[in-house]
């Protein structure tokens, strides 16, 4: 069986860490750890010198995580390549398995599999994502929305000579970047069982993800001019290339109003005036549906508690 | 003596291709040279496949320069990483020149030396572009002061380890944004020997840098991103605004000789866009009448030069 380079990169993050670099070993039988440390602040270099039988790379300048997953591409030998989150968890022998999975499927580019939701804490809330894993030609579906959970994903290093390696200019969506790019070129395979266990971001956790309304705009452009651009949606048919764009702004659409109304429970309601703004400009009848629904039901919920 | 990569980049320009690649070859005695094809459409696939020795990557989906020569930096085994644009030209024994500098200053970040200019034909103006300082030149290069370009590099690999690789969303200038990143962590040797040969764009080449306006005022822009980086964060604010003003003056030079030069090859649709450039980036350098006096006197001198004969063929 072949190598497997594990890349995970970490920016002052060193409690947890060591977390995430244990399950990475736990994994797979071959497994080459390649830490990038993204010009962290703190500890972090003292806690990976102490860590044996890993790569610790440091980056003296911030390059977002796009930058140093790159970064820790160069400096991997692995014929196969997967990202971790220094937050996130790999459940044991998932690694091997997704090996096994690929390499008796020589077509393929790239392996994913569901994720087990964590919340904040890293406890498991019981639920995975996704439900159902769609395998072969997902191009497609992938254009709609991004159903690939990053640190499921094994691909082979030779996709990145015919793709390229990772769009540093779309930090928070360059992981869907480059599977798009790898599912216009390559057929995609699937384990439908949990591999990792996924802590979500929530409004005030300070992860990337939480600016949904920033996250959505550059989607949304990088949408229009880059995946709508590549040769093989420019070949595919008009009718499905705008069906891509109508099912990719309903979902963005719905992610907003989800996050508004997440974010309005919480008391951001900056974030979310910011949220609804886009999310009604991108889907008008949809998404203002979906907002009333939400304020109904709180209005409802509050009422019931005052009485 | 060390290995080397050359990374050489080409997109859709099959014609010169071999040229760049044999004088690669020639410019050292362990070459590892690698072309990465853009996703080119046409014969370079071909031209490619014949090139023999060396190692072709083809992208199938376009990355631009930027993104392939970090595709080039993922292909190579070397310690040591030349760039090569596929119309320039490597002059003989330069690689060995430069690595053997890398090698004598450990904690030398990249080596660069002399480029000799030619024109379209591949025929020598008799101009060259000599490095004007030495050791740390952090701040001449980020004041766009410092005449490096990527053919007249060799970096060390563990560079792009520390700093990072080529931004690709910075297309035409990724080349000095990672030069200045790599300047302001290490020293660089700087050599006084011509290494390599540039192709001088015209306003008619189809080549990249033929957008130069466009270019130029993106480098305006980015300066200010890169004056945060925390050596220039930390320096005097009277420093770093110096720094500024001088690069915008720079830029708005370069941007008002091109437009005269352009004036006379009567290419008036770029003359204009360099102009437009110059006058948003420092309105008052451009409208000052002594200018104009020192534009003609450069253009006066450029021509004199142009009588000049070609001090030898390449071709």
């Amino acid at each position: 069986m072949s190598t497997v380079s594990v890349i995970i990169t970490s920016h002052s993050r060193p409690h947890l860490l060591p977390r995430a670099i244990e399950s990475a070993q736990a994994a797979g039988k071959d497994v080459e750890v390649v830490v990038v440390d993204d010009a962290s602040t703190d500890e972090t270099a003292e806690v990976c010198r102490k860590l044996s039988g890993i790569i610790y790379l440091r980056l003296e300048r911030n390059q977002k995580v796009a930058g140093a997953r790159n970064v820790g591409i160069i400096n991997s030998s692995g014929n196969y390549i997967t990202f971790l989150d220094d937050d996130d968890t790999r459940l044991a022998g998932s690694l091997d398995l997704q090996l096994e999975a690929l390499d008796s499927a020589p077509g393929a580019g790239l392996i994913y599999g569901q994720a087990l939701i964590a919340d904040q804490v890293g406890q498991s809330t019981g639920n995975s994502y996704p439900r159902h894993c769609p395998q072969g030609d997902v191009f497609w579906e992938l254009l709609c929305r991004n159903f690939i959970p990053c640190g499921t994903v094994v691909f082979r290093r030779s996709c990145l000579f015919r793709t390229g390696l990772l769009d540093q200019s779309v930090p928070g969506i360059d992981d869907w970047d480059l599977w798009i790019r790898i599912a216009s070129l390559y057929s995609v395979i699937a384990l439908e069982k949990p591999l990792m266990i996924w802590r979500k971001s929530s409004p005030i956790s300070g992860q990337g993800t939480s600016r949904a309304d920033e996250l959505v705009r550059m989607s949304t452009h990088h949408h229009r001019r880059k995946w709508l651009e590549l040769p093989r949606a420019t070949e595919g048919a008009e009718s499905s290339r705008r069906e891509a764009r109508r099912c990719f702004s309903k979902n963005m659409a719905s992610h907003l109003a989800f996050e508004t109304a997440r974010a309005a429970m919480s008391g951001h309601f900056l974030q979310a005036q910011r949220n609804a703004f886009i999310a009604l400009r991108l889907h008008p009848w949809g998404s203002a549906r979906v907002i009333a629904s939400f304020s109904t039901l709180r209005f409802l919920l509050a009422s019931l508690k005052g009485q | 003596m060390p290995k080397v990569s050359v990374i050489i980049p080409t997109h859709s320009r099959p014609q010169l291709l071999s040229r760049a690649v044999e004088s690669a070859r020639t410019a050292g005695t362990n070459v590892e040279i690698i072309v990465v094809d853009d996703a080119s459409t046409g014969d370079t696939a071909k031209v490619c496949r014949e090139l023999k020795g060396v190692k072709h990557v083809r992208l199938e989906l376009n990355q631009g320069v930027a993104g392939a020569r970090n595709i080039g930096i993922l292909a190579s085994s070397a310690d040591y990483i030349a760039f090569l644009d596929d119309d320039d030209l490597r002059l003989p024994g330069s690689l060995d020149l430069q690595v053997e500098a890398l090698v004598n200053n450990n904690s030398a970040g990249f080596v660069c030396g002399a480029m000799l200019m030619a024109d379209q034909e591949g025929r020598l103006t008799g101009e060259a572009l000599l490095p004007n300082h030495y050791g740390d030149v952090f701040w001449p290069l980020l004041e766009l002061d410092f005449p490096v370009m990527p053919i007249s590099v060799v970096v060390r690999r563990e560079c792009f380890t520390r700093v990072g690789l080529f931004n690709a969303s910075l297309p035409g200038i990724d080349d000095w944004d990672i030069l200045v990143r790599i300047a302001e962590l290490y020293p660089v040797v700087v050599l006084d020997k011509p290494v390599s040969i540039y192709r001088k764009p015209t306003p008619f080449s189809e080549q990249g840098s033929s957008a130069q306006a466009q270019h130029l005022s993106r480098a305006a822009r980015h300066q200010l991103s890169l004056l945060c980086l925390p050596r220039a964060r930390t320096a005097r604010t009277s420093r770093t605004r110096e720094v500024r003003r001088r690069a915008l003056k720079r830029i708005a030079d370069t941007l008002l000789l091109n437009a005269a030069q352009a004036i006379r090859d009567r290419a008036y649709k770029f003359a204009c866009a360099n102009s437009l450039a110059a006058l948003r980036l420092h309105p008052l350098r451009v409208l000052r009448p002594a200018g104009y006096l020192k534009l003609a006197s450069m253009l006066w001198t450029d021509r004199h030069a142009k009588h000049a004969p070609p001090v030898r063929s390449l071709s």
